[in-house]
């Protein structure tokens, strides 16, 4: 039983083709991550789960729910409104640029969305978000606004906010790539305790070592297709492909 | 002095027309921009189109022009409309195409990503651009606005030519029957004041919008 599925996914931008069939399954509880050069479709293929980008052909499931799939003439068709709005309550998505709201307080950052889409009581919410911030060591920072934040704990916010939705699965689009290298690692830290805590996730990393570390599966991602996939160790320590050992030792090069 | 004294009160009044149709303007023509500036954007092609050849059409033409147009125009239609009230009509259709302008500028200067931020955290487009978007393009469009605004109590002067003794027209009056130049000092004395004060309001805006960056 996955709690994720994406089958045979196909995305155009126009007349560029991003994503040529790929699939993707994730079972509960399961770290995945997805690496791969730039421009190889990981963040679209993210978008595409989070309903950020529609797919042209293939099918999406969350929990069970059938959110797109295929008509007859192979292409996708996607689920009421309502349908699609519920299951995308169960996905957290954490950008690389944050994208905290900058007019808000970390605060009013966590406590927006349950506030005000799932119609909890203020104090309530605020008092979960407390306990997410203390998750991701920012108690003493509930009252700031993000620009008085370094990078690193502003996309530890991010995290907190994402989470104060309670999803069951979170994404994550190059978490630590806009971050200064000293400030990746505090980051990390908080993916890895998400990650022991059995949350299911989905991680787009250049991050080799977190992705040896704490991701149970590798997904190697090449012009729009999925190259190679497996256990971390095996794709990462003994790649079968050819492509995907010449893109790691370029990325472990770069450190 | 005693001069000044008895100008006084035909001033005051005419100054009351002037800051009758500035506050009309704002008024109206703020909210309007913000709408229009969205319309103005908006998914929906015709709407987004009308929009812009509001735009075109009212900043593409003198505003003394659009007020003649408006009272003439309105006549010739068999209304008879008020001269106050084809004043306040074309003032705000008129700024609200400016406002509009600013307004689209500023929301289309949000990144993409507060609304993909907002989105997957299942806010509703509505309340995404009410707490969101509208909030971040309040504090950007400040400092074009406040020129607006200051153009527009400057502006208030051209009714003069629908006979509307807004106070640069009273001056005017008391400059030929009196012969003496008084009456443009003290009107100049009364639009400084006017955009000054609007300058320090403005400036207290900045400074209260100045919590983020
Ligand atoms: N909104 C878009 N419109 C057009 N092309 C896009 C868009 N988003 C991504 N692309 C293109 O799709 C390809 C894959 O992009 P992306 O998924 O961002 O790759 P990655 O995240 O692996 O670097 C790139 O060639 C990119 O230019
Ligand atoms: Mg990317």
């Amino acid at each position: 039983m996955y709690i994720l599925q994406a089958i045979d996914i196909h995305k155009n931008f126009g007349s560029l083709g991003v994503l040529h069939g790929v699939t993707l399954q994730v079972q509960k509880g399961e770290v995945i991550a997805i690496i791969g050069p730039s421009g190889s479709g990981k963040s679209t293929l993210l978008r595409c789960l989070n309903h950020l980008e529609r797919i042209d052909s293939g099918r999406i499931e969350i929990e069970g729910e059938t959110i797109a799939q295929n008509n007859s003439e192979g292409q996708a068709v996607y689920s009421s409104e309502a349908k699609i709005t519920q299951a995308r309550r169960k996905m957290g998505m954490v950008f690389q640029n944050f994208n905290l709201f900058p007019h808000k307080s970390v605060m009013e950052n966590l406590i927006m969305a349950p506030t005000r889409v799932k119609n909890m009581d203020k104090a309530e919410a605020e008092e979960s978000a407390r306990l997410l911030l203390a998750k991701v060591g920012l108690s003493q920072k509930a009252d700031n606004y993000p620009f008085e934040l370094s990078g690193g704990q502003q996309q530890r916010v991010a995290i907190a906010r994402a989470l104060a939705m309670n999803p069951d699965i979170m994404c994550f689009d190059e978490p630590t790539s806009a971050l200064d290298p000293e400030l990746t690692g505090e980051v990390l830290m908080v993916m890895k305790d998400l990650a022991l805590e059995d949350m299911t996730m989905v991680v787009v990393t250049h991050e080799i070592g977190f992705a040896r570390e704490v991701a149970d599966r590798v997904i190697f991602m090449d012009e729009g297709v999925i190259m190679e996939e497996g256990q971390a160790e095996e794709v990462l320590l003994n790649p079968r492909q050819e492509r995907t050992s010449a893109f790691l030792s370029k990325v472990l090069m770069a450190r | 002095m005693d001069y000044i004294i008895m100008l006084l009160p035909s001033m005051l009044k005419g100054l009351t027309v002037t800051l009758k149709l500035f506050s009309i303007t704002l008024v109206m023509a703020l909210p309007l921009g913000v709408i229009m500036g969205m319309a103005r954007i908006s998914s929906f092609s015709p709407l987004r189109w009308f929009m812009e050849f509001y735009v075109w059409l009212f900043r593409g033409t003198p505003l003394l022009l659009q007020l003649l147009f408006m009272y003439f125009g309105l006549m010739t239609l068999g209304l008879r409309p008020e001269r106050e009230m084809a004043a306040y009509l074309a003032f705000v259709l008129n700024y609200s195409a400016y406002l509009a302008e600013i307004f689209r500028a500023g929301i289309q200067s949000i990144d993409r990503g507060q609304y993909e931020a907002a989105d997957v955290l299942g806010l509703s487009r509505y309340q995404t651009m009410k707490n969101i978007i509208l909030p971040q393009v309040f504090k950007r469009v400040l400092p074009p606005i406040g020129n607006e605004v200051i153009n527009l109590v400057k502006d208030t002067a051209l009714v003069y030519v629908l006979a509307i003794s807004e106070l640069s027209r009273v001056a005017r009056t008391h400059v030929m029957r009196d012969d003496t130049f008084i009456p443009f000092l003290i009107a100049a004395i009364f639009y400084l004041m006017m955009t000054g004060m609007v300058q320090r309001f403005f400036k207290w805006l900045e400074l209260r919008y100045d919590y983020f960056h």
